[in-house]
């Protein structure tokens, strides 16, 4: 019989129901996506191999590695097989298209990565023409390139005194089944920079910014880190290395406040919800004065009142919780997709999902919970005495 | 026309003064969200665009955007700094105009994360340029030619060992911290040392950048200095104003503060505005009676629906009033993050600003007008008979 009766009252003011719901909706939906980008922020740090190694200066970010570090570093015990990495910042048409490139050893790109997974081309068409680029689906979609599509980069950091571009070909578009891989990577022949540099035809220094070492199953990566960092514990340039996890952390913790920052608006979000749930469930509450006063005339107890309130509390707050995680379990490829270059790794996971289903809830019982105990405390003379 | 007097609306939103009290804090709570995200980005854009100056000239190397992806062969920044006429001179004749290296080092800050240190190599013309937009606040100037430094004040307060007397190791070279300086800009975050000092024990060639002073008037003619060195063959650069330069330094972290705000508005307008629909809905039908008397005295439907969207606007302003109390509280309250286009730490503060609480208030208006339409619409839409009869 409740039940029945908070579904009657609910469907008397469906407006205000309905609005209410959708006030629910939205604010369920915003904080699970704040929520979704804090995490997507450390979901590069998920996706981390434990079996590759970055080796970098440890001087800074930005200040390059002599070349003639990588033999001497794939030369230590443990250490299976090493790539360049280095960081290119080309302009395509215009700044704001920006996208990640970098300049690897072609051959070992197969070997080193193996969660990418090729959806289009070869690997030995991207090995074998010196000029090649390997693309993520996230960017090769993004520009709408298909396979031989000609790529032309400006430099930035490695500028062309003749003004005539970086000229690529697109020989392969790569997947990866892990969510939080990077999927918008622009890889291409390091040798292609480097002979630029060394015959002069592009200004810049001569370097590599990191080096990735992949390392023997079992091997003990603390050790190989020390005895990498050692080589060149007296210069000329000193060297950091850490595992993959760590060097992904770094670009986490250099967000700064940020997540913090998100986390007050979801705060900001769930008051504010809050404060609209309670005051339709006040004003439901005073409209049916009169109501509860005559059931409790004939009999109902006061436990009646107080629950049928709250019922109807937390079915609001319940049913607008469902639908606003419904939409952001819904939506989330949909978003994914759409912010996948500034936080790529967006995606809906358990642990939101019942953040939202407990904000939506807990909602509901702190809403009801002031009118319904108004409603259980009513005199039934008192109530009948107002007007309805 | 008769208008519905403005007192009935005051008084009607006194009478149900819990529901207000609600739908304003809700709307308050909006507002402060948006006032919140645009007081941060008032707060970083200021720090730059505020500090930017129009009579210094800035060098970078074509096609770089910032500092950190710029450089010159010291050749190549005599060749500068000795060929622009447009540069102001000491008056001994050398032109005010001096290289500088830029390197994001990386530090381990107190929180024991890392942090990416803007340093820079200076000559002795930058001081001179600066003037006093740099100020020691303790200890001294570093020497020329020797292994010191001095710290901006905001980067003292984050990274360990930057007390004057203490030692910061640049890569294998052991610097001497030995004053503190402050700065309203954003050099506050940074590390300052000797330009040859700085090279060599950071294994740069050259520098980053060429900063100069402009001569009178000169400022008007560094777009044209611009186009001549561009297309310079020996020793090509862009130039730009200070100012013109710490504006676009700016532009990625702006962009994304702005769309996150312009965003949140808009989603939590979304719940505001259906929030005020609730509870002038609520408002209008616990008045029914009232408005079916002043209909059957002689006011018109119109002025009914001016009235109650009147009272919807009042209840927004209320609630932005509220929001920008709420957001008041961030002012000055210090933060850091990294900007994107350097990649390295800045830290400042949240400003509210008139470019803050304009759009806030506006907002709040606009929710108002936008929770109020459709009810006062109904309202004024109301039969005098029939709205009569419900007691």
């Amino acid at each position: 019989m409740p039940i029945a009766l908070i579904w009657h009252n609910l469907r008397r003011h469906w407006l205000r129901t309905g609005l209410t719901m959708a006030s629910i909706v939205v604010a369920v939906f915003l904080v699970c996506f704040l929520r979704t980008m804090i995490v997507a922020l450390n979901a590069g740090i998920e996706a981390s191999a434990n079996n590759r190694l970055w080796v970098q200066s440890a001087v800074s970010l930005f200040v390059d590695l002599p070349l003639s570090y990588q033999s001497r570093i794939a030369a230590v015990p443990g250490v299976e097989e090493t790539c360049k990495f280095q960081w290119f910042q080309g302009t395509y048409i215009k700044p704001s298209n920006f996208f990640a490139q970098f300049g690897v050893d072609a051959e070992k790109v197969q070997t080193m990565w193996p969660e990418m997974k090729l959806v289009e081309g070869s690997y030995d068409a991207f090995v074998s023409d010196p000029l090649a680029c390997l693309v993520g689906v996230v960017t090769a979609r993004r520009f709408d390139w298909k396979i031989g599509d000609i790529v032309e980069l400006e430099g930035t950091i490695f500028p062309r005194p003749d003004k005539s571009p970086w000229t690529m070909r697109v020989a392969a578009i790569y997947d990866a089944d892990n969510p939080s891989f990077d999927k918008s990577m622009f890889l291409f022949h390091h040798d292609y920079l480097r002979k630029a540099l060394e015959s002069g035809e592009a200004l810049g220094q001569q370097g590599v910014g990191v080096y990735v070492a992949r390392i023997a199953p079992g091997t003990d990566a603390t050790a190989v880190m020390a005895a990498i960092d050692e080589l060149y514990e007296n210069g000329p340039q000193r060297v950091q290395t850490t595992t993959e996890a760590e060097f992904n952390r770094q670009f986490v913790s250099m967000m700064g406040n940020i997540p913090t920052f998100l986390r007050s608006i979801g705060g900001g979000v769930a008051f504010a919800i809050l404060l609209a749930a309670l005051n339709t469930m006040l004003m439901a509450g005073r409209e049916r004065t009169r109501d509860f006063g005559i059931m409790k005339a004939i009999g109902f107890r006061d436990s009646t009142a107080f629950g049928l309130l709250l019922g109807e509390s937390l079915l609001v707050c319940g049913l607008a919780g469902a639908l606003g995680l419904a939409l952001f379990v819904g939506s989330a490829p949909v978003v994914a997709e759409a912010i996948a270059r500034l936080f790529p790794g967006y995606r809906a996971t358990p642990e939101t999902i019942a953040v939202g289903a407990a904000l939506a809830l807990g909602v509901g019982l702190i809403a009801g919970i002031l009118p319904a105990w108004q409603a259980g405390r009513l005199r039934p003379v008192e109530a009948l005495r107002q007007e309805a | 026309m008769a208008v519905v007097p403005l007192e009935y609306n005051l008084r009607s939103l006194f009478v149900r003064r819990s529901s207000t009290l609600l739908t304003v804090i809700g709307i308050g709570a909006t507002v402060a969200v948006l006032a919140g995200v645009l007081a941060l980005q008032q707060g970083f854009e200021r720090l730059f665009s505020e500090t930017g100056r129009d009579d210094v000239a800035v060098f970078l190397r074509p096609g770089a955007s910032s500092e950190g992806e710029s450089g010159f062969t010291r050749e190549h920044a005599e060749t500068l700094i000795k060929g622009a006429p447009e540069i102001a001179r000491d008056a001994q004749g050398q032109p005010l105009a001096s290289g500088e290296l830029y390197v994001a080092v990386r530090m381990r800050k107190h929180d024991g994360g890392e942090t990416n240190v803007p340093v820079r190599g200076v000559q002795d013309f930058s001081f001179a340029i600066r003037g006093d937009q740099l100020r020691i606040v303790e200890g001294k100037r570093f020497t020329p030619g020797t292994d010191e430094v001095i710290v901006g004040t905001s980067l003292a307060q984050r990274i360990p060992s930057s007390k004057v007397g203490d030692v910061v190791v640049l890569n294998l070279t052991p610097f001497r911290v030995v004053g503190h300086f402050e700065s309203d800009g954003p050099f506050a975050s940074e590390m300052w040392g000797d330009l040859d000092r700085m090279t060599e024990a950071l294994q740069r060639d050259g520098c980053s950048r060429v900063i100069a002073q402009l001569a009178a008037g000169a400022d008007a003619d560094v777009k044209a200095l611009s186009e001549r060195l561009e297309s310079d063959k020996v020793s090509p650069a862009k130039v730009q104003t200070e100012r013109q330069y710490l504006t676009t330094q700016t532009i990625a972290l702006s962009g994304i503060l702005v769309g996150l705000g312009g965003f949140l508005g808009f989603v939590m307008g979304i719940a505001a505005v259906f929030t005020g629909i609730n509870s002038m809905l609520s408002a209008i039908s616990a008045r029914t009676h009232e408005i079916g008397v002043l209909l059957s005295i002689g006011f018109r439907p119109w002025s009914i629906f001016v009235a109650f969207l009147l009272e919807s606007m009042l209840l927004g302003l209320l609630g932005g009033a509220v929001g920008c109390l709420m957001a008041l509280p961030l002012n000055g309250v210090r933060t850091g993050t990294t900007n994107f286009q350097t990649f390295t730490e800045v830290a400042f503060a949240f400003r509210i600003t008139s470019d803050v609480l304009v759009p806030a208030v506006l907002f709040a208006l606009l929710l108002g007008v936008l929770g109020g339409l459709w009810p006062a619409w109904r309202a004024s839409r109301m039969r005098p008979t029939e709205a009569l009869r419900r007691v």
